[in-house]
């Protein structure tokens, strides 16, 4: 049939006549589009970190980064040395290991070596005549089982490290160490492990590595690696379902181009967007796979029926009648499942859960474009033929076996339509009663697989000491030294008591324990004097004598410089949620009770208080999640549908699936933990299609059967239920693969998916038709009544959609993708406090020359120690509106004569303007001036470090004083300073400025800037700079030298500024294009 | 060249004993290039001295020398080619594959508000990279047609440099230019000789060549060149207007017929410069990422030469002249970290062609050129990739080049670059399809 036989078929039609008549521009243009949108792709980056399902701005988030400041505490790497043998690890081999292996770990680049905590660092504190000896356990250690013997003895003697360091049956002992950035634990754990492989282990010992740490550095990989089993099964499976249901291989081909638009390009817009790809991010192509097949399944489904019955019509003209009778249904399957996935969006309190339904639904909604946009051009194209089988049955009028399997299923469900409506209810009721059992829980390392090496360290050493999983509570004196006062410190033991009692608590440390063992040592050493001093001064003066025989930092984990703040690490054996809220509630309610008052004052920190806090939620999040996507799929229906009773109707099939899941979770026992609590959204999305075809397709037989209820019900079966049984199949299949994953929240998650979406598709099947049966619904009988037209009807070939309802399903769909968009905009404000703003007005009020003139000597160094040498003269000056800024390079002779101009106007509004002399080219070139962030001419400084000189912007950052701090640098100089916190002030800014995060110490005494730290967007930590040779020159501040060393390349800058003169007169003609040719 | 210039290098060297804040540096540079068919076109070594002096407190003096030298014979420096320096320019010796010159020599000072620059220099005007509008201060060497770059290409002319600060921002700028040095074209022979109709007159079989002159205007003061140009910086703009009354550094080949009837017909050939006024304007100005660059000029004449087939050839001695406007626009893209990306796009177009002859010029009427360049740097900045690509789009004729460069040492360049060159033989680019190169090289700076 050519295309001059075209009959108008409305709006559709015309569409669809347009992709199936340019094919190959529509495929082009379809494929390049993925291909430009890839390129973002690899900016995508992983975040598995337990912090991440926290948003940045979450209270107890906040406190415990601020706790790891203070203390230089982290989620740290356990390592256990574990011997079996008569003297368990004190034998003189297991403790060389013990030494060797805390001495290896302090060479590693991400461990703070001086916080190790081991046998190895640790001090027996002993008392002596004339004071305390504070002696390395290991001080006298040799080779003859005596020595091991007597440290035993000395730390058997010592409280505080029983069970915190050493098992109390002798046969185990840690190595605790301390992270400096946890972004790179990834890499810092597998080089534990390497360094524990090539240890010096001798007969019995046993060497396991676990603590929140190691679970962070393994999670990505292990993550990844089953990500990569899982995807290619989970599209092998797919391909083989369309293989069997159509035979033909360009319909699988197809089908998984469609598939990777939908995944790849919903990854590079996450990409773009610059969010993360977190732990339950796995499930994301996994899920994208069983729904983006959906669609065409739909549409192969229909056009090889129409092929297969009219085999010698035009192809193309099929396809464009396929596009009529299907864009309906798919539009509003993907409707409902998009706002299913926008409901998790709305309810989940936790970025990685929010953007999971965000970027789900997204995805569903690349799939619905590709599938009804993409896929009819490229039949076109290919204008493939129905296999010769569907051909055979379609001239016999017969079924396919998966045909006459649904129609036996329609007929018992028809034939028996009450009993059905029974057995449903009687599940709906058990999962109504089932669902108030539910208990919600989450542990960490229950992530791995029981088999892993990781899990059975965590048991190991959890079994033999005190646990990995830490709580904080962080002790607040109201003044310096508030903490020597006797009352504050038998406050401290008491609630350490307390919290001793509590279940899976098994150790705790503070001070007080450090005191009481001085005590002890200092009164004879008898047990009975283990115990607090009570006086004041007395505690002081413990505190000089331990701090005068020994290292001065040995307490910094445990109180701050001025006596003020406090750590206690309490230490429990299980991490998971249900086995530590009990302790911590009571805990918090003991301090709110007896222990805060105006002297003193107590705050939970640590991961187990993270997790608690994280976790308490997830109950409530889930069924508010549940109840809006609920909501919004009820909603979308009724729209789509025009009868709120259909909609009702669309839903029962998914509630009855959904109960079904909670009725098998608590038999099977499964917790609503974070992988679990997903799948609701994904149940209500999915689910709701099935319902969805099927109520359409009963409208639209409805008419043609003049209104024959059981004609109109039989009819069900054959097509729409052979194309919703492989639709079922794809789906169920595609998360039936995620129980073969490694990640045990991933199998659980797959299996109640698999159950929920088979209990939605076989109540779409038999429930729904039978309570049709039963009820007889006008919003069936009614489309009948007033002769509305109906999408599926394939024996009315040609109709067209009123433009209105076109409209409105767009209108419904940009409604929702709307919603979406601005939930993914929207960004918290927040501002400088007013304490960080005075300091900053303080900074940036330091007077800095009205000009200067002055030698700068860049001196670079990568990571392999090469050196190049820079030597430029600079010149700035301030005018009314700017500052101008003028380089020139004198040395070396390759870059000699190189200049760099700049105007950098007091307006923030308006954009510097700034230009580069290049002699190789003898012209001066207008160069952008935009990237702040970039870096200056191959230095590690960026242009507007270069342009702020030490000053603070507040229009980039928000300021927030952290604490008071004396440091010395290397240079021997040191300062009291103040350290402030800056964050950008919105993503934006991070972005220009290359920075997530700041720390800058400023000398009270000049307020200049001595020290800053960076932090990348990622959270990564970048560079950090230090000033050095800081003195007065014509009675200005001046710092003569900056190094600033780049962590992610290693590479470092070193500015040296010479002959700084603030007096001599700098002509304005230097600032001008000519003095950049000319050199002066 | 030329004992004048040696007297005066040495009468100031001599004069500068007693003076101090001399500074001296060299770069040393060789290159080898190995051409289509494997074999190598030059090894070319160049040392480049540099003495910047302060000759009092307000008086700088800048000398930059360069010895060339090549082991291989295929660029080829003395002999079979145009004269094109003047009687004051040109290598203070040369040999079969060696020249040492005075590149540039020249003083700085202030006095009366003004900064002038005199003696032997560059001059660039202009804001395009590569493709010339305005940038026609200097003439320049065609030795490796345009794969030098432009600082050793563009030939230092002797003139007087003023520029006058007005207000904070603004500039104008004088040049006075006594030096007639024109274009330098390759050897005959040599690997880049010119042979494209677009630039020289072209062989017709049985026709003898039987008379060559050329014509080079060479008066210090009767044929010196004057060029003007006011800078603004407004709102962000940096702005130009420029004038320059100059010859054209090409030579025009008017193309005489003689004999006939019974004697074999002969080519007579007079190479000629001709003057002209050319009228410009640039604008730049940076949007975030984005900088845009512009340049128009206007050319009061310019010439062209005529198909040898047409009648028009005989009756107008095979040159048609005209007036031309030519532009770039040019759009640079720094919104990735060490990258740049630009785009430029160049158009001449020929109006008011005398006598009307437009359908029988070799080259079209409107000639466009697209530039598009990328260069990325890494390891903060000790690694270069560049690419350039000028595509012509009358003749689909074009050129790559292509280099990676890497600063070894802070002193110490090493670099490998292919330059490669497309489209029909007679087109601009097109004529040296069969000269595609790689070279390696390196620069040492001490």
């Amino acid at each position: 049939m050519t295309h001059k036989k075209q009959r108008t078929s409305g709006l559709v039609g015309n569409l669809a006549w347009l992709l199936v008549n340019y094919p190959k521009s529509v495929v082009i243009v379809s494929l390049m589009l993925m291909a430009a949108l890839l390129t973002s792709l690899p900016k995508l980056y992983k975040d598995t970190r337990s912090d991440a399902f926290l948003a940045d701005d979450n209270p107890a988030l906040i406190y415990k980064n601020k706790v790891r400041v203070q203390f230089g505490l982290s989620d740290p790497i356990v390592i256990a040395v574990v011997n079996q043998g008569e003297h368990g690890v004190f034998n003189p081999k297991s403790l060389a290991l013990v030494s060797w292996l805390s001495e290896e770990l302090a060479n590693l680049d991400n461990i703070n070596s001086d916080r190790i905590t081991s046998l190895a660092t640790e001090n027996n504190i002993s008392g002596r005549e004339e004071g305390m000896d504070v002696v390395p356990f290991f001080d006298d250690l040799t080779e003859k089982q005596s020595s091991a013997n007597e440290v035993w003895r000395q730390v058997s003697d010592f409280p505080l490290y029983m069970g915190s360091l050493v098992a109390h049956n002798k046969q185990a002992t840690l190595v605790v160490a301390e992270l400096l950035d946890e972004n790179n634990v990834e890499e810092t754990y597998q080089q534990i492990l390497s360094l524990v492989e090539r240890s010096p282990k001798s007969v019995g010992d046993e060497i396991h590595v676990a603590g929140e740490g190691a679970v962070s550095g393994y999670m990505g990989s292990y993550i990844d690696a089953d990500a990569q089993k899982l995807n290619p099964i989970a599209g092998l499976v797919i391909t083989l379902i369309i293989l069997l249901a159509f035979r033909r291989a360009s319909a699988a081909v197809l089908a998984n181009v469609i598939i990777a638009a939908s995944v790849l390009i919903t990854l590079a817009v996450m990409a773009m967007a610059d969010v993360p790809f977190f732990v339950i991010t796995n499930a994301l192509p996994v899920i994208l796979i069983g729904i983006a097949v959906a669609d065409s399944m739909h549409i192969f489904s229909h056009y090889f029926d129409l092929q297969a019955h009219r085999p010698e019509e035009d192809k193309k003209r099929l396809i464009v009648e396929t596009l009529i009778e299907m864009w309906r249904p798919i539009t509003l399957t993907t409707l409902t499942t998009v706002a299913g996935f926008i409901g998790l969006y709305f309810a989940a309190y936790m970025p990685p859960f929010k953007y999971f339904g965000l970027f789900t639904a997204l995805g569903v909604a690349i799939a619905w474009v590709y599938s009804l946009v993409f896929l009819p051009a490229a039949m076109a194209i290919i204008q493939p033929t129905a296999s010769k089988n569907m051909a055979k049955k379609a001239k016999q009028q017969g079924h396919d076996q998966f045909a006459s399997l649904m129609v036996k299923l329609g007929k018992v469900t028809l034939n028996n339509h009450k009993t059905v409506i029974t057995v449903f209810a009687l599940i709906m009721f058990s999962g109504i009663f089932a669902a108030s059992h539910l208990t919600v829980d989450e542990d960490r390392i229950a992530t791995f697989h029981p088999s892993e090496r990781l899990y059975q360290a965590d048991k190991a050493i959890n079994h033999n000491l005190d646990g990995t999983n830490n709580l904080d509570i962080v002790i607040e004196a109201n003044e310096a030294e508030g903490l020597f006062e006797p009352e504050v410190l038998n406050k401290m033991q008491a609630l350490q008591e307390f919290a001793l009692t509590q279940p899976n608590v098994k150790g705790a440390t503070s001070i007080v324990d450090y005191l009481k063992q001085m005590n002890r040592s200092l009164n004879g050493g008898s047990r009975d004097l283990y115990q607090l001093p009570t006086d004041k001064a007395l505690i002081a003066q413990y505190f000089l004598i331990y701090s005068a025989s020994s290292d001065p930092t040995d307490f910094e984990e445990e109180i701050d410089y001025d006596y003020r703040v406090a750590n206690m690490r309490v230490q429990f054996n299980r991490g998971s949620y249900q086995y530590t809220k009990v302790a911590i509630e009571t805990i918090q309610e003991y301090i709110n009770q007896q222990f805060n008052d105006t002297q003193v004052t107590a705050t939970l920190s640590g991961r187990v208080n993270l997790n608690y806090h994280w976790i308490k939620d997830l109950g409530e999040s889930h069924f508010v999640g549940l109840a809006i996507s609920l909501l919004l799929v009820w909603l979308v229906s009724a729209l789509l549908f025009k009868s709120f009773v259909a909609a009702s109707f669309a839903l029962i099939p998914v509630v009855s699936s959904l109960l079904l899941v909670y009725a098998a979770m608590v038999i099977f026992g499964i917790e609503l933990g974070v992988g679990t609590s997903m799948f609701a959204s994904v149940a209500i999305g999915l689910g709701v299609d099935f319902a969805i075809h099927t109520i359409d397709r009963l409208r639209a037989t409805f008419k043609q059967t003049q209104g024959d209820w059981n004609k109109t019900l039989t009819a069900l079966y054959p097509l729409t239920g052979r194309a919703l049984f492989f639709n079922y199949i794809a789906i169920a299949l595609g998360f039936g693969v995620l129980t073969s994953s490694q990640v045990v929240p991933l199998t659980n998650f797959g299996t109640i998916v698999f159950i929920s979406v088979s209990t939605s598709f076989f109540a779409s099947m038999s429930l729904l038709p039978a309570l049709i049966k039963a009820f007889k619904p006008t919003f069936i009988s009614h489309a009948f009544q007033q002769g509305e037209q109906n999408i599926m009807n394939t024996q009315t070939k040609t109709q067209s959609p009123s433009f209105a309802r076109v409209l409105r399903s767009l209108v419904t769909l940009s409604v929702i993708t709307s919603i979406g968009y601005l939930a993914l905009t929207q960004t918290a404000q927040a501002s400088s406090s007013p304490e960080a703003i005075e300091i900053v007005n303080k900074v940036n009020n330091v007077d800095d020359g009205q000009q200067v003139t002055r030698k700068l000597t860049m001196t670079l160094t990568d990571k392999r120690g090469k050196t190049r040498v820079r030597e430029t003269l600079a010149f700035r000056k301030y005018y009314d509106g700017e500052k101008r800024t003028v380089l020139f390079y004198k040395k070396p002779t390759n870059v000699k004569a190189t200049a760099f101009l700049t105007f950098d106007y007091k307006d923030t509004a308006k954009e510097d303007d700034q230009w580069l002399y290049l002699p190789a080219m003898r012209k001066v070139r207008r160069i952008s001036a935009s990237d702040r962030g970039d870096y200056f001419l191959g230095t590690d400084f960026t242009y507007e470090d270069m342009m702020l000189e030490g000053k603070l912007e507040l229009t980039d950052y928000n300021f927030t004083k952290l604490r008071h701090e004396s440091i010395s640098l290397a240079s021997g100089e040191s300062f009291e300073t103040v350290v402030l916190e800056g964050t950008p002030v919105s993503k934006e800014v991070a972005k220009d400025l290359g920075y997530g995060r700041t720390l800058v110490w400023i000398d009270t005494k000049t307020w200049v800037v001595v020290k800053a730290d960076y932090w990348g967007i990622k959270d990564k930590r970048l560079k950090s700079l230090v000033m050095g040779d800081v003195r007065l020159v014509n009675d200005i501040v001046t710092r003569h030298k900056l190094t600033i060393n780049n962590h992610k390349t290693g590479h470092q800058s070193i500015f040296e500024f010479s002959d700084v003169d603030y007096e001599s007169e700098v002509k304005d003609s230097l600032f001008t294009k000519r003095a950049l040719k000319q050199g002066k | 060249m030329n004992r004048s210039t040696l007297i005066f290098l040495g009468a100031t060297l001599l004069s500068t004993n007693t003076i101090a804040n001399v500074e001296v540096s060299s770069i040393w540079q060789s290159e080898m290039s190995i051409a289509k068919g494997s074999e190598i076109q030059k090894f070319e070594h160049v040392w480049k001295p540099e003495l910047n002096m302060s000759l009092s407190s307000d008086i700088d003096m800048t000398i930059i020398g360069r010895v060339l030298f090549d082991t291989q014979d295929n660029l080829g420096y003395e002999g079979d080619r145009l004269d094109t320096a003047s009687s004051i320019n040109g290598p203070l010796w040369e040999g079969d594959n060696f020249d040492m010159e005075v590149r540039e020599w020249y003083l700085d000072t202030e006095a009366a508000g003004v900064f002038w620059r005199l003696g032997k220099q560059q001059v660039v005007w202009g804001q395009a990279d590569g493709l010339k509008v305005l940038d026609v201060v200097n003439p320049q060497s065609y030795r490796e047609f345009i794969l030098q770059y432009f600082d050793d290409s563009r030939i230092p002319l002797w003139m007087v440099n003023a520029e006058i600060p007005i207000g904070d921002d603004d500039s104008l700028q004088l040049l006075w230019i006594m030096d007639q040095t024109y274009h330098d074209f390759a050897n005959t022979g040599s690997d880049y000789q010119m042979t494209s109709p677009l630039l020289v007159p072209q062989p017709v079989e049985g026709i003898e060549v039987a008379r060559f002159d050329m014509h080079k205007p060479d008066d210090v003061l009767k044929d010196s060149e004057l060029g003007l140009r006011y800078s603004k910086f407004l709102n962000g703009w940096d702005l130009s207007f420029n004038y320059l009354y100059h010859y054209i550094d090409t030579p025009i080949f008017y193309q005489q017929l003689t004999g006939g009837e019974g004697s074999d017909l002969t080519l007579e050939i007079d190479a000629e410069y001709k003057r002209s006024h050319l009228l410009g304007f640039t604008a730049a100005k940076a949007f975030g990422d984005w900088t845009l660059r512009t340049e128009l000029g206007y050319s009061s004449a310019s010439y062209h030469l005529l198909e040898n087939s047409k009648p028009e050839f005989i009756t107008h001695r095979g040159i048609a002249k005209s007036k031309d406007i030519s532009s770039v626009v040019g759009i640079d893209w720094q919104g990735l970290q060490d990258t740049m990306l630009s785009l430029q796009w160049f158009q001449s177009s020929l109006f008011d062609i005398e006598g009307e002859i437009g359908s029988s010029l070799v080259r079209p009427k409107q000639n466009h050129i697209v530039s598009f360049m990328y260069q990325q740097n890494f390891a903060n900045e000790n690694w270069q990739l560049e690419a350039l690509a000028l595509y012509g789009i009358e003749h689909h004729d074009s050129s790559i080049q292509l280099e990676l460069s890497h600063m070894l040492e802070d002193n110490l360049k090493l670099w490998v670059t292919a330059d490669i060159f497309g489209g029909d033989s007679s087109t601009l680019f097109g004529q040296f399809n069969q000269t595609d190169r790689l070279s390696v090289g390196f620069e040492w700076g001490f």
